[in-house]
């Protein structure tokens, strides 16, 4: 039997790049006209290694999919080799994809439930098709609570769809900055994402929260709502590590026995607990 | 499966009619050491060696492997399979084990490797039972020595002036049948047994495998982990000697003047600093102490205990004692358990 070489990628067009922040861009994707992903099922919380041949490969999460149309977006932040490539060659460029991989948000668990969204700067990106998919089976699932958080207001990402978001029945939008430069409007909170909590009204019972965003975020989040009564079995994280083959063999994701790009990249904090090298 | 005994004399010509089908990697002394290399003759080899500096992960994972080739205009090239039959001659138990535990990695997950199937399909293995473990030697303990139970072709077995030869497949049986001997008698089973008490009676280290994965999860901010980050000189020999360690990175390199380039694969390992390092110079694993909690863990505790899911409760080790015998800083993953269990 011959098996596929896994690491053989489709070369996808990037048809438009949006900027969100000064250092985040959106880019929409398209795989080619008869690709074999356009049947692929697409979880919200999955991933995708995006690659620049001779610049190198890295996972991406999907911030977009449109369903058997083979388009996509992924919110970048432009940090490294692969994401200053992306930005500096914009519209037009050709990258390779393979994937998705991993394991995504619990949409089904969470059917019937109310949703609480807890995010952190760029944490928002792979939560945005959640957001999407909630009020697209608006009736499938409970309220909708959003908690996005960001070191200032031009950092939140987004920001255009905040209108849409709220106009979402049974939905609120809650939004938190560190600081606010001088010059900016901001009638919200200052303060970290935490401190929402205390305006939530999504109730322990019969909820799911997802929340991304930085380790250490993550941990507070975790830590606050335990003490408001959450179990550790519906509260779930996606965590950022470094991935090199995305299929569990390159061995870098590893927390414990776990592969975070095989047994995540979202996890219930449930498995989570007692791991090493995790913040939360 | 069938068997033979083989006169000690009759080796020469077993192994040299295998070298007319297979090219032929044994175990040959190198200065103090041993190393598989590729030999012609059974004289080229020393099948009394106790252990090779290098496991041979290296002939199923080299240390650097091409993915594909790429042009910059589009179109991409995977590597050519060229290689014939090869042919491992005395690997030892734990060596065997270890490509049977690589095997779960690169073979029973959902994304099989090619080249590395490729490579073990073609890649013959007489095993050698081992009798003479080295001061650094646990297998026992780990259940992965000194005889293999399976996952050879042939095995051999020293039985003073013969071989007992025992084949584990179709290929070993035809492998066999090239060989002069005569008929395996309940006597040569005894000897065997009689070697691997024999075997066994040498060892000097072990690992208490019971409940081990709880152990290191119960004990992951115990001093022991402190002690050893700053012991510990973080080098990489340890993986790079460790016959089961399997971690790679994934790098473009372009050529000049930069119409094409390669995708390739290179070891990796878990000690060195860049290893958890992401975007913006974030790192999961800073510390020394929580690099060298990642391989001994990854090793003895989590690694075998529920990372290849299907084989539950076995370790990734396999008590070859690479790590130990080549640590600068003299680290001991068996003494590191006796600490955690607080012997």
């Amino acid at each position: 039997m011959r098996l596929e070489n896994p690491y053989l990628a489709e070369e996808c067009a990037v048809k438009r790049v949006k900027r969100q922040t000064p250092d985040v861009y959106t880019y929409t994707i398209s795989y080619p006209r008869g690709s074999n992903r356009l049947r692929m099922p697409f979880r919200p919380g999955q991933f995708i290694m995006v690659s620049i041949p001779g610049i190198g490969e890295a996972p991406f999460s999907f911030s977009a999919w449109d369903d058997g149309k083979g388009i996509f977006d992924t919110t970048i932040r432009t940090v490294g080799n692969v994401t200053s490539a992306l930005m500096k060659r914009g519209e037009g460029q050709r990258v390779w994809v393979r994937g998705p991989y991993g394991r995504g948000w619990p949409m089904e668990e969470a059917k019937g439930k109310d949703v609480l969204i807890v995010a952190g700067g760029i944490g928002m990106a792979p939560l945005r098709p959640v957001i999407e998919l909630v009020a697209k089976n608006r009736r499938s699932y409970g309220g909708l609570e959003i908690l996005y958080g960001a070191r200032t207001p031009n950092d939140l990402l987004f920001a255009d769809e905040f209108e849409s978001w709220k106009g979402i029945p049974d939905a609120d939008l809650l939004l938190t900055v560190d600081s606010v430069p001088k010059g900016i409007e901001w009638d919200h909170g200052v303060g970290v994402v935490t401190t929402l909590f205390d305006r939530m009204r999504t109730e322990p019972n019969d909820s799911i929260v997802m929340t991304c965003g930085p380790e250490i975020m993550m941990k507070f989040v975790v830590k606050g709502l335990l003490a408001m009564g959450f179990q550790p079995k519906d509260l779930y994280l996606s965590l950022e590590r470094r991935m090199k083959c995305g299929i569990a063999q390159c061995g870098h994701c590893q927390i414990g026995p776990k592969f975070v790009c095989r047994d995540g990249p979202v996890f219930p904090y449930s498995e989570l607990r007692g791991l090493p090298d995790l913040l939360v | 499966m069938g068997g033979k005994v083989i006169a000690k004399d009759s080796l020469g010509e077993f192994v040299s009619k295998l070298s007319e089908r297979y090219r032929i990697f044994g175990p040959r002394k190198k200065g103090t050491e041993w190393i598989f290399d590729e030999v012609r003759s059974a004289e080229e080899m020393d099948l009394r060696y106790s252990t090779t500096i290098l496991p041979p992960r290296k002939f199923f994972i080299p240390t650097s492997e091409r993915i594909f080739s790429f042009k910059m205009d589009g179109g991409v090239e995977e590597p050519e399979e060229r290689d014939g039959p090869s042919l491992i001659f005395g690997i030892h138990s734990c060596d065997l084990n270890a490509l049977l535990l690589l095997d779960m990695v690169f073979l029973e997950g959902e994304f099989p490797s090619p080249s590395y199937a490729r490579r073990r399909e073609r890649t013959a293995l007489v095993a050698l039972t081992c009798i003479d473990p080295s001061e650094n030697c646990f297998c026992e303990s780990m259940g992965t020595g000194p005889s293999p139970a399976g996952g050879y072709d042939v095995l051999l077995t020293d039985l003073g002036r013969e071989y007992l030869a025992e084949s584990g497949s179709r290929r070993g049986e035809e492998m066999l049948a090239l060989a002069k001997g005569r008929a395996v008698t309940a006597a040569d089973l005894e000897g065997k047994a009689k070697a691997i008490e024999c075997a066994k009676s040498k060892f000097k280290k072990k690992v208490d495998l019971k409940g081990i994965d709880e152990l290191f999860l119960r004990n992951l901010d115990n001093p022991v982990w402190k002690r050893l980050g700053e012991k510990d000189l973080a080098c990489g020999i340890c993986v790079n000697s460790c016959p089961t360690c399997f971690c790679f990175d994934v790098r473009d390199q372009l050529d000049f003047p930069m119409v094409g380039g390669v995708r390739y694969k290179e070891w990796d390992a878990c000690v060195l600093l860049e290893f958890s390092q992401v975007a913006l110079g974030g790192n999961f694993r800073r510390d020394r102490a929580a690099r060298i909690r990642q391989f001994i863990g990854h090793n003895l505790g989590w690694g075998g205990a529920s990372q290849f899911r299907e084989f539950k409760g076995r370790a990734k080790c396999v008590g070859c004692g690479r790590c130990i015998r080549y640590c600068p800083a003299g680290i001991d993953l068996t003494e590191v358990v006796k600490e955690l269990r607080g012997i």
